[in-house]
């Protein structure tokens, strides 16, 4: 059910979704947003849209592929890292670490290729590494019984501190990337222009099946509804929790590439990725997934990340000041939030949720 | 062996029959300074039902957890179908045939009717192992029909449904399965007459069918003599009491329990219990003399507060 709202979403910044609003006062389009209003991802959809329609009034630059491409590199990361955040946001927990993991990977993976492995080796082998990084996240809340509040905010600062000794404070340029040319290696892993849009796509559609369709997301709901209940059903609770912070690592580790790629360096900025970090959790709980666990979309998360992508966008080209977007951003969230739980109330009224 | 915690105290010793299922001898088990259980003996018959009482406390939770692998005692040892039985989680107990519905329900709020009934019984596709929600609910409500229970709708959160209807849930999910020997910690807590009526047949219709056994945790002894072949009561962490229900009554278990409050009253006094004069019985008034004012009590009783913390149990 969640899934099928996947092929509409990422055209809904393109011409045919914004047109299928206009006539919404129809029979079928009635029915259409009555429905659409059921879904979890819902109300953050109808935000999103009242948003795009918003800006695309207002500023005639707005509607364009220019803008569109300007809003990946922005929207893509964020919704990667995000769908990785909602399985762990489901189970009840919180990772802070993605942005410092997302930081740490580039490096990482500099440091491996210098040992003189090949790309894609060095590539999995970051990988693999990363995932540990999440297994320990997940061990020492599972097993160690650490709020992972804390657990992952240790992990954060065990990490940013790890960067800037592992870089001595300086940029790298990345392996496999070139300023002048684009590598294929380089094309394929975030260089591309739609490169992170068919990634973030990939990993979306891969991981929403997972959390609506496996046994895995079962449990992962289960563990967030009712810990306790969950384990005396049989439940593997700790296992379930473990393999969800290591998701959530991986994915943080592989969009800190794909972004060390796209722009060919990287910079050990702790306070950069911790932004990140906060826009990844915003994107995750404006797009409905539950603080409190028991319910995630990883669909909505996406939603919620072009959200602040379609916000910072249509702010930019508006031509509101550089030092007034942070202030907008915030009070747009809080109004935007507002709107969402209005919209959730009638979608829970509607008799389904 | 466990000492004695008053003078005069009766312990069960380990007892047997040919035909048991269920065998557990001296299993003891502590939570810190907590003693929860001393020395507990018991055995169950196949097919048979048998009542476990005790007060708030006693720890009747305690032993079905150890029994159904969620917990494991400190010492003891446990036989089932004639092997040593020593579960390591809630699943291995399931595989060996031992199932249960737990005080809290162990229920998923978000999730669905039928994938509370099928939680950790998914069935799956094939080649690609997703979740097979049709023929899950299929099968729900094919279960949920030969039990009896009515729910009218399978595929609403269970959150959406009353107390009573949870609980017939938590049930049907148990014996549905494959279990021959199911555990149902206060199975009528949440119900009212009617709902806990159902329940109390559905037990019946078990017991006749002669295949499996049951070990169903009660406050109401009204509900024990009526369901249950036999009657085992907890005090002080040993099975004080083991008798067929025919040869027990309300007015026996209720003087046990009236028994039991005066003695824990006494001991919150100072007094040593057995020898003394009872100069309190009279002007307290906890020391109930009127055995169906005890048994209200008791039927209204708060659920079980269990030793052990819930988030504590989780992490296990």
């Amino acid at each position: 059910m969640a899934v099928k709202s996947t092929s509409g979403a990422p055209a809904s910044s393109t011409p045919p979704q914004g047109q299928a609003s206009k006539p919404a006062r129809g029979g079928v389009a009635g029915g259409l947003l009555k429905r659409l209003l059921t879904l979890r991802e819902g109300s953050i959809i109808v935000v999103t849209l009242i948003t795009l329609i918003y800006f695309s009034a207002t500023t005639s630059a707005f509607f364009s592929v220019g803008s569109f491409k300007a809003l990946l590199p922005y929207f893509c990361p964020l919704a990667i890292l995000a769908a990785g955040q909602v399985f762990v946001m489901t189970t009840g927990e919180i990772d802070l670490s993605i942005g410092a993991v997302y930081l740490i990977s580039p490096f990482i993976f500099y440091k491996i290729v210098g040992l003189g492995i090949p790309l894609i080796p060095s590539l999995i082998l970051t990988l693999l590494i990363v995932m540990v990084l999440g297994a320990i996240n997940g061990l020492f809340v599972a097993y160690v019984g650490i709020a992972s509040f804390v657990a992952t905010l240790g992990m954060l600062f065990v990490l940013d501190g790890a960067t800037l000794v592992m870089s001595h404070s300086t940029p790298i340029t990345m392996p496999g990337t070139s300023i002048l040319t684009k590598t294929t290696f380089a094309r394929f892993f975030g260089a591309g222009t739609y490169s992170e849009l068919v990634w973030a796509l990939g990993i979306v559609i891969v991981l929403q099946a997972v959390l609506s369709f496996s046994r895995w997301g079962l449990y992962t709901v289960a563990v967030g509804g009712n810990r306790l209940g969950a384990a005396e059903a049989g439940v593997n609770v700790r296992l379930v929790l473990v393999r969800n912070f290591i998701v959530c690592a991986t994915t943080a580790g592989f969009v800190g590439i794909l972004e060390a790629v796209r722009v060919s360096t990287a910079t050990p900025d702790p306070s950069g990725s911790n932004q990140i970090l906060l826009q990844a959790v915003a994107a995750v709980i404006i797009g409905g997934t539950l603080m409190t666990g028991g319910a995630g979309t990883v669909v909505g998360a996406l939603i919620g990340a072009l959200f602040l992508g379609i916000l910072t966008e249509g702010l930019t080209i508006k031509g509101v000041s550089a030092n007034y977007d942070y202030l907008y951003l915030g009070v747009a969230i809080l109004i935007a939030m507002t709107v969402n739980v209005y919209v959730q109330r009638v979608r829970t009224g509607s008799g389904r949720g | 062996m466990a000492e004695p915690a008053f003078a005069g105290e009766k312990i069960v010793a380990p007892t047997s029959a040919p035909d048991d299922v269920l065998r557990v001898e001296h299993i003891a088990k502590r939570f810190g300074p907590t003693v929860a259980l001393r020395d507990i003996n018991m055995h169950l018959r196949k097919g048979e039902v048998l009542g476990l009482l005790g007060d708030n406390g006693a720890g009747k939770s305690t032993l079905i957890k150890i029994l159904c692998g969620f917990q494991k005692q400190d010492s003891g040892e446990m036989w089932l179908k004639g092997g040593p039985y020593q579960p390591k989680s809630v699943d291995d107990a399931r595989t060996h045939g031992v199932d249960t519905v737990f005080q809290d329900l162990a229920l998923i709020d978000q999730l669905s009717v039928f994938h509370n009934l099928f939680l950790r019984r998914e069935r799956l596709h094939r080649p690609i192992p997703f979740l097979n929600n049709h023929l899950m609910k299929r099968d729900a409500r094919k279960a949920l029909d030969e039990i009896g229970i009515d729910i009218p709708q399978i595929d609403v959160p269970v959150a959406r449904l009353s107390g009573g209807q949870r609980q017939a849930i938590a049930v049907a999910r148990t014996i549905s399965g494959d279990a021959d020997i199911i555990l149902l910690d206060e199975p009528l807590a949440a119900m009212g007459a009617k709902e806990g009526g159902q329940i109390l047949d559905l037990i019946d219709r078990l017991k006749d069918e002669g295949t499996v056994s049951v070990i169903m945790i009660l406050h109401n002894f009204v509900h024990v003599l009526a369901s249950c072949d036999r009657v085992n009561l907890i005090q002080d962490g040993v099975i004080g009491l083991d008798k067929p229900t025919s040869e027990t009554s309300v007015e026996e278990l209720t003087e046990i329990v009236v028994e039991e409050y005066r003695r824990a009253r006494l001991a919150a006094h100072g007094g040593n219990g057995a020898g003394v004069a009872d100069p309190l019985a009279a002007a307290d008034p906890l020391v109930v003399t009127d055995p169906a004012d005890v048994v209200e009590r008791l039927t209204a009783a708060d659920p079980e507060t269990t030793t052990d913390s819930p988030a504590d149990s989780a992490r296990e």
